[in-house]
């Protein structure tokens, strides 16, 4: 039995206020990172990526960890609110990744002297990427609401197993990329304080940036859905 | 002269580029799931 999502939505009145949280903390963010933050003694002024690339990168796990929680919530429940969360954050998820992907490119143009290399952390995020491209897609194959949040749920439990491979992954094999330099076990983060500082305004920003889009991409899932059960009733 | 700039602006422009565009989409979204069906 699917219960009907005509229940209020209660994020409706959190939505303006969420945006306008992001709009201003991304632009204090995005001031930190190209003109407060100092100058990295090595890399110079290109280091100004990981802003953007980091947050982005740890929101990406954030949501496909949220994907996998509405996932459980789903095959627990029924309930078709946890299916329209777990949509919702893939989407967001799904964007976030392509960008810190490109964006991680671009860092390594200049660093590394090459756009892509095959390496574990960038083979296991392509991975990753394309699992969740899959469960958009596979959503698509059937009309059957039910069917189709289930088979999704399973995928959405499934692959969240790649975010600690991704993540692990340069301390399990020789791997060109930085080893973590904030999230690392045993240790306190090895950064500058400022950059430090900078890096968590931006990651505060992506965070709000995430939240706005969640839940304005969740309650377009749940006008949808609304409609599909009267349209069957 | 800020070193590698061209780098550090494609990016930025490309991830704030990319926001702009999914809140674009997500706007054209909602009104096409507010719209009253015919």
């Amino acid at each position: 039995m699917i219960e009907t999502t005509a229940a209020p939505f209660p994020t409706i009145r959190v939505r303006p206020w969420l945006g306008r949280l992001a709009v201003a903390s991304s632009l204090i963010a995005t001031f930190m990172a190209l003109v407060w933050a100092p100058t990295d003694a090595v890399q110079g002024d290109v280091y100004r990526i990981i802003y953007v690339h980091v947050p982005l990168a740890w929101l990406a796990y954030l949501a496909f960890f949220v994907v996998f929680l509405a996932s459980l919530g789903w095959l627990w429940t029924r309930r078709p609110w946890f299916d329209a969360l777990a949509v919702a954050s893939a989407e967001v998820g799904v964007l976030f990744t392509g960008m810190f992907i490109v964006a991680g490119s671009i860092w390594a143009k200049p660093t590394w002297g090459v756009w892509w290399t095959w390496d574990p952390r960038l083979v296991t995020t392509a991975v990753m990427f394309m699992m969740y491209v899959g469960y958009l897609l596979l959503r698509s194959l059937s009309t059957d609401f039910s069917r189709r949040a289930t088979r999704a749920a399973v995928i959405g439990v499934i692959a969240v197993i790649d975010i600690p491979i991704v993540h692990l992954s340069v301390l399990w094999m020789n791997s060109l990329h930085q080893l973590p330099t904030v999230l690392r076990a045993g240790g306190s983060p090895s950064l500058d304080a400022a950059m430090g500082m900078t890096l968590g305004i931006s990651v505060i920003a992506f965070t709000f940036v995430y939240l706005a889009f969640l839940a304005e991409r969740m309650s377009i899932e749940l006008e949808r859905q609304r409609r599909m059960l009267e349209a069957r009733a | 002269m800020i070193e590698n700039l061209g780098f550090i602006a494609a990016a930025y422009l490309l991830v704030w580029g990319g926001i702009v565009v999914y809140l674009i989409s997500l706007r054209r979204r909602r009104e096409r799931a507010q719209r009253p069906r015919t």
